[in-house]
């Protein structure tokens, strides 16, 4: 310790040419560090971050450059007040697409009103939607606020598969509020969905989440009920309008400009005429996966009465 | 003496009626004061408080002084208090209020405290008013007159409780007092000359106190489970803040920030002043409630141990929302729909284990369920519906104002009441699906003609 001074001192009589030398060529090195901080906006730690999932249905994947990404905020809303657990089960199939690949809790904030007025989540509904019970840990909130402090505390977490917040209306979510969760999120490479619950229209948002949804409930395939005029229910089935990419092919946002920097990948249509168009989607829980409603085969659907296992008969 | 006649001689005599229940929360709270003294704090009612200092007398500079504390503080509080110290709980009781002495050191002799004592009339040794009045009758007034008598004769006639109590008076057999509230298994504590009243500087007496009693806690290799921070306020107010954690825990930033939590929350309430800091606290005190053995852990320098990270997220939420408001879902062994799931507080669930494989997974998934909602109301709605005969499936149906014409539909399932358990009717449910695409989980509760001849018809839940 009383020595460190000593060896210093050879150094420092050499005049100040020396001195400046090294104070330039540190300078130059945290010139390059800056520079290098400056190029990566978003320089989120390693891999996981920039990791997209793939929600399986082709058009959705395209528009979205290969899938949702980990570790970014996405949005989700109702189309109309009555689309509302259609949107619940949208978002509640893309939880199940985070956690399919990794046993870690699923986390779901919801604020009371919400809770009131769509239900609770109920286990084996979910169970049969692809998310396993156990895993999930409900939080409830009184208000939204505290709904939004509680999913930025869960997205600092490195946990969670995935941090779901549920609010009702849009009426504390701002930019800056939006902010903090997607720093959350990229900080730790957790994923958060945030679902408005209730008549919160997607236009009418301004964030700095990565994607917004919009989700409407769709018919499910008609599947022919033996000696019934009405057919049976099939598989969940949504339509989906992709409001805001912030990472597709070019990138697109009905409020915020274009992002030009990333090249168009792949080219399916156009995504200035397709992104403003409702996707018909289905959700397969079995193989956690989305399904295009036109890639269906309609053999499949026809036949696959089996959208849930048989019942079993308990004495 | 009757009320009359002690307004005859005194005619203005202010009155009131006794609120019993307030004066034993008024003592309740001077009992959770007087733990600044000692945590072994006794509530002795109806009016008096035991205090075991047993070893923090010195902490105060000595007993006398500790005594003098305790009288000055009380009385700035408004209390007029007698106090006295002795080597027996009973000893002290008869002290403060029959004796001329406040103080009896530790240790005396025999004699020495027979003659201190003996002085004291006999009401000291807590007997009933009969035996009291018994003893006088017989010409005994003052403990001494009990002390050299023999004791066969006077035990027949009085009672055994006597000399039990004469025993416990002069130390001869050991009385232990009931601590109102249990003596923490650890603490550590900060006392200030002057009363601390900014949250910033409590939050950082927090963290420092969590340091000490860190590292007492890796002495002993254990973690704590519930915390209790006890905010002493110079008007003699007692703030506690409490925080339980799922897992044992030893980690000062991580118990600090368990409390930063609660003010926060705390601040919602009241934003200005949101420990109700009046004048200041000039103590702080740390206590770890209840404790289970911790042992430590081999750092993982890959991966910080996930369990752990949730752990503390649970303890976070749970901290600054309430801990009711953390849940997870528990099955429940039954078929009646609203009671097959209930949301239970993280903290005081265990997950399931499955019972062949040990795993806590796929508990759910694993059965075959028929169809069922994804959300459930908390209440099943009533809506109208239109069947086209009477135990068939719904055409269309009303539901909030709105009218949904069905376009596909599965059912019913028939679920039967648990009569065992409580009344109801039998229930038809169907998943339904309107012309939009929108999927509900209705049913029409009672069978027709057997149960009841207008079916009535509910919204329970809703599909994806």
């Amino acid at each position: 310790m009383a020595g460190e001074p000593l060896r210093l001192r050879p150094t420092l009589p050499r005049g100040n040419s020396a001195q400046n030398k090294g104070m330039a060529e540190r300078l130059s090195l945290l010139r390059r560090d800056i520079a290098g901080i400056a190029a990566a906006p978003h320089a989120a730690p390693a891999g996981a971050a920039r990791a997209r999932v793939p929600l399986g249905a082709a058009r959705l994947d395209s528009m979205l450059a290969g899938g949702l990404a980990a570790g970014a905020l996405h949005e989700i809303t109702a189309a109309a007040p009555g689309d509302a657990p259609a949107a619940a089960g949208f978002v509640l199939a893309l939880a199940a697409l985070f956690a399919a690949s990794r046993k870690s809790p699923l986390i779901w904030i919801g604020e009371d009103f919400a809770g009131l007025e769509q239900g609770a989540l109920y286990g084996p509904g979910l169970a049969l939607h692809g998310i396993d019970p156990a895993h999930l840990v409900l939080v409830r909130t009184a208000n939204a606020k505290d709904a939004l402090w509680a999913m930025e505390e869960a997205l600092k977490c490195r946990t969670p598969a995935v941090v779901i917040g549920e609010i009702y209306s849009a009426k504390l979510y701002d930019l800056t509020a939006s902010r903090r969760l997607v720093l959350a999120a990229q900080k730790q490479g957790t994923t958060g969905l945030l679902f408005f619950a209730g008549p919160v229209r997607a236009a009418a948002l301004s964030s700095s989440a990565e994607t917004r949804f919009e989700i409407r409930a769709r018919p499910s395939p008609p599947q022919a009920s033996a000696g019934n005029r009405i057919p049976l229910p099939g598989l969940a089935a949504f339509d989906v309008r992709i409001a805001k990419a912030r990472a597709g092919p070019a990138g697109f946002s009905r409020n915020l400009e274009r992002d030009s920097r990333e090249k168009p990948v792949s080219t399916f249509s156009h995504p200035a005429l397709d992104h403003d168009k409702f996707h018909s989607v289905f959700w397969s829980h079995r193989e956690v996966l989305f399904r295009d409603a036109l890639s269906l085969p309609l053999a499949t659907v026809a036949g696959d009465g089996q959208d849930h296992p048989p019942y079993r008969r308990s004495a | 003496m009757a009320l009359a006649d002690a307004r005859a001689i005194l005619p203005d005599l202010a009155c009131c009626a006794a609120d019993e229940a307030a004066e034993a929360a008024t003592l309740a709270a001077i009992i959770d004061w007087c733990r600044r003294f000692t945590p072994l704090a006794a509530l002795d009612p109806p009016d008096g408080a035991m205090l075991d200092v047993t070893g923090a007398a010195h902490l105060f500079g000595g007993e006398d002084k500790l005594l003098d504390e305790i009288e000055t503080r009380l009385a700035a509080q408004g209390f007029a208090a007698c106090v006295a110290l002795a080597p027996t709980p009973e000893a002290a009781w008869a002290l403060a209020r029959f004796g001329q002495e406040r103080l009896i050191p530790e240790g005396l002799r025999d004699e020495d405290l027979r003659r201190r004592l003996g002085a004291l009339p006999l009401a000291a040794l807590r007997l009933d008013d009969t035996a009291l009045a018994g003893l006088a009758q017989a010409g005994l007034r003052r403990i001494d007159d009990l002390i050299l008598r023999p004791r066969a004769p006077l035990a027949a006639r009085f009672g055994k409780p006597l000399f039990v109590r004469l025993d416990a008076l002069l130390g001869r057999v050991k009385t232990p007092i009931t601590p109102h509230f249990e003596a923490p298994a650890y603490l550590a504590e900060r006392r200030f000359a002057e009363p601390v009243i900014q949250r910033e500087t409590i939050e950082a007496t927090i963290l420092a106190l969590a340091q000490d009693l860190a590292s007492l806690l890796a002495r002993q290799g254990e973690g704590a489970r519930q915390l209790d921070v006890s905010l002493f306020g110079v008007d003699g107010s007692v703030r506690h803040l409490r925080a339980g954690t799922s897992r044992p825990l030893r980690d000062a930033i991580v118990i600090a920030r368990l409390f930063r939590e609660k003010i926060e929350a705390a601040a919602n309430v009241d934003e200005r002043d949101p420990l109700e800091a009046g004048f200041g606290f000039d103590l702080v005190r740390l206590a770890a409630e209840s404790v289970e053995r911790q042992d430590e852990d081999q750092a993982n320098w890959l991966a910080p141990a996930a369990e752990e990270d949730l752990a503390d997220l649970i303890d976070r939420l749970g901290a600054r929302l309430g801990v009711r408001r953390v849940m997870r879902l528990e099955r429940a062994d039954t078929h009646w729909p609203e009671f097959a799931v209930t949301a239970r507080p993280f903290s005081l669930s265990r997950p399931e284990r499955h019972p062949h494989t040990g795993h806590d997974a796929q508990i759910f998934a694993e059965d075959a369920l028929p169809p069922r909602p994804i959300r459930l109301l908390q209440k099943p709605e009533p809506i109208e519906a239109i069947a086209s005969v009477p135990d068939g499936p719904p055409i269309r149906f009303r539901w909030r104002r709105v009218l949904h014409d069905i376009a596909a539909i599965e059912g019913p399932e028939r679920i039967a009441p648990e009569w065992w358990k409580h009344r109801a009717l039998t229930r038809d449910y169907f998943r339904a699906e309107d012309s939009e695409g929108r999927r509900f989980w209705l049913y029409r509760e009672g069978l027709y003609e057997t149960e009841t001849a207008r079916p009535r018809w509910f919204m329970h839940g809703l599909f994806a």
